[in-house]
């Protein structure tokens, strides 16, 4: 189906703890140059199938490969080619970040000619050059992240594989840190990146949604919006308890989400229900700032996918 | 083999050890101390042991008998008791660890040359002071019976080694004095030297516990270079304490050295490098550093302990023992450290315990290596 071949390629990847099935059937094609996003709540899988690209957990069953090699055979010819920031990527706390640099460019065989150049490199590109000297464990957990992406990138990696590399970090540097991978991906790296923030899933070319170890969605960002049914429309009520007891009982609504003090109200056609929940609303006497029709977000969409998962498999 | 990624994990663990305080601290200074309490608390020679009397023949020779006995700092006459319930409830309190009973005709039979009709009550919850105290009590009969009762022999034409069938004179070589310490410190720094061992076992299983160690599996770095580097740091502050210790055992606790300095060392080294193949064993298998601490403790110390013949000779363990004790880098470093302070041996007597070190050091880094993945779960 595709013209270049992908760079990493899955076929029924399957990972077992004793019974339980962590990665269920995985079939995943990504290509040279992606930003790939893994999306899922927590336990669905994300960090378990990093772990199994990066050569750090054995295959149960299936089989994959990355970068070319095979993973059950070359795992450590994968290596060289692959950088890994695990979630709790731990630095040498007692080594400075030049020390820890240091230590990541020796043990991956980085040229000597080239290192000076690149640790100048990435401490510019992570904003630690004045902090070079500094001991990693006194270093801010954004700072820290951003130490860990230097150290994963000492070997200019053709494949980066992320497992949730700003869960935790302040919201400034969370920009910062995607504005980094941006970059990174323009100049050609394969990302694969994991996260529990849908607006960070927005920023991938495209995401995989991962539930209960199986892979229920994998499409651009806009095609998974769109996988939401119906339309969506915002209210922001001046008594959001009364108005959500009240539009839950109306015809043609799906789904009511509390945002704060707004509500995200799902229905089958906004254009319908549109003049038609605002007479409710009236006539019940209830107020509100604003209704209006909305374009659905990730969350939304991840949201109403999740419960209709968690339905099926109710029933 | 990378020398370079061996340098580079020697490099960061040796950064590890020097600015990391109490990694530090349990390295360099941790086993000279554990060694200075353990000599004090091991070799305190026992004296003014507390016992009792009940001299039932109260007589001129029996008071004498009593005042030689208890005439020195050994043995203390904490009372004269007026019977053997008395002597009961002073070994119950703890009051006395030894009673001497003399019989009604002690005089008698002393002056008939019959014997001495005396009894000796000791407390079993305790025999080390009771084992001195029966000890001493002989002596002290030796000495009445050549100086109190010369008199008496004399003029009764008797010669004094009637009295005394046999004269043995023991001397030992090595520790004339047999002093305990003199053989027992020796044998204690082959223990305190596990100290190295526990650290690096601690800095393996620190490093699964921060998860350095899954940023290294995915690294290329090489297993057996990781452990090899790893390793030779604290070889390296091992080597430190060899070098002290023999110092402080001479200078503080007047212990001879009589062998040769730079012998020891090489073995030093041979020992450090098998010791140290047992932490990296137990880093490599233990999850967390607690279970590190705990395998340690159970593998290195205590066995380093009662197994190497440091206390307990070997040769009076069970088979599985001594089987469990050729296993123990240990056992072969106690003969060396032994030879080499007391008797000044050489290579010529000293080269199967070498061997079996190295044997053990590279058996137990192969075992490490083998079973070290660089693999999660």
């Amino acid at each position: 189906m595709s013209e270049i071949e992908a760079i990493i390629q899955t076929n029924g990847l399957t990972r077992l703890f004793k019974e339980h099935r962590a990665v269920d059937a995985l079939d995943l094609s990504i290509q040279p140059g992606e930003l790939f996003g893994l999306i899922g709540p927590d336990g669905a899988g994300k960090t378990t199938t990093l772990r199994l690209l990066a050569g750090l957990l054995q295959i149960s069953e299936g089989e994959g490969s990355v970068a070319g090699f095979d993973l059950r055979k070359e795992a450590e010819s994968i290596k060289p080619h692959v950088g890994y920031m695990a979630q709790e990527f731990s630095l040498y706390a007692e080594l400075t970040v030049v020390e820890n640099l240091q230590f990541f460019s020796e043990i991956y065989n980085v040229d000597r000619t080239e290192v000076a150049e690149r640790f100048e490199r990435l401490l510019r590109f992570a904003g630690l050059t004045e902090f070079k000297q500094r001991r990693a464990e006194h270093l801010s957990g954004g700072m820290k992240k951003k130490l860990a992406l230097a150290c994963t990138l000492i070997h200019e990696p053709k494949i980066l594989l992320l497992d949730e590399p700003t869960t935790g970090v302040d919201p400034v540097s969370r920009r910062e840190f995607w504005e980094i991978l941006a970059d990174l991906n323009l100049a050609g790296t394969t990302i694969v990146v994991s996260t529990p923030y849908m607006d960070e899933a927005d920023r991938c070319a495209r995401v995989g949604l991962i539930y209960a170890g199986r892979l229920v969605i994998c499409d651009t960002p806009m095609a998974i919006r769109g996988e939401l049914p119906g339309d969506l429309l915002e209210l922001q009520p001046e008594d959001w308890r009364a108005a959500r007891r009240l539009i839950t009982s109306l015809p043609g609504v799906m789904q009511v989400q509390t945002y704060g003090e707004s509500l995200h109200v799902i229905v089958d056609s906004a254009e319908h229900r549109q003049p038609e929940l605002k007479q409710a609303l009236e006539d019940q006497g209830l107020g509100f700032r604003s209704l209006r029709s909305a374009p659905p977000r990730m969350e939304e969409a991840f949201i109403s996918l999740i419960n209709r998962l968690e339905s099926e498999e109710g029933l | 083999m990378s020398r370079r990624n061996i340098r580079a994990v020697m490099r960061k663990e040796i950064q590890h050890i020097v600015r990391d305080r109490g990694t530090l601290f349990m390295v360099l200074i941790t086993p000279t101390m554990i060694l200075m309490i353990m000599a004090y608390a091991l070799t305190v020679d026992l004296e003014h042991i507390p016992i009792a009397v009940l001299d039932q023949n109260r007589t001129k020779i029996s008071r004498a008998f009593v005042q030689q006995i208890t005439a020195g700092d050994d043995l203390d006459l904490y009372a004269q008791v007026g019977s053997i319930d008395e002597i009961e409830v002073m070994l119950v309190k703890g009051e006395i660890k030894a009673a001497i009973i003399l019989a009604p005709d002690f005089s008698e039979a002393v002056l008939s040359l019959r014997g001495l009709p005396m009894q000796v009550i000791i407390d079993g919850t305790e025999p080390e002071s009771g084992n001195f105290a029966v000890d001493h009590i002989g002596q002290r009969i030796e000495r009445f019976i050549r100086e109190a009762m010369s008199d008496q022999m004399q003029a009764l034409g008797i010669p004094e080694e009637a009295l005394l069938p046999i004269d043995l004179r023991v001397r030992a070589w090595y520790n004339p004095g047999l002093e305990p310490r003199v053989d027992m410190i020796p044998g204690l720094i082959s223990m305190v030297l596990g100290f190295p061992a526990l650290s690096v076992a601690l800095a393996l299983a620190h490093e699964r516990e921060h998860g350095t160690l899954e940023q290294l599996m995915v690294s290329p770095i090489g297993r057996a270079d990781l452990l090899i580097g790893k390793m030779i740091p604290y070889i390296f502050v091992g080597m430190a304490n060899v070098v002290f210790m023999p110092i402080l055992a001479m200078l503080w606790f007047d212990i001879p050295f009589n062998g040769n300095f730079p012998l020891f060392l090489l073995l030093s080294v041979f020992f450090l490098f098998s010791i140290l193949s047992m932490g990296i064993i137990i880093g490599v298998f233990m999850r967390t550093q607690a279970a590190a601490m705990a395998v340690s403790f159970l593998l290195i110390f205590f066995p380093g302990f009662f197994l190497t013949g440091i206390f307990f000779p070997i040769a009076a363990m069970p088979e599985i023992m001594r089987m469990e004790a050729i296993f123990l880098p240990g056992t072969h470093y106690a003969v060396i450290t032994r030879g080499l302070f007391l008797t000044a041996v050489g290579m010529d007597v000293l080269w199967p315990y070498a061997v079996m070190l190295v044997g053990l050091g590279i058996l137990f880094t192969g075992v490490a290596a083998l079973f070290f993945r660089k693999r999660l779960g």
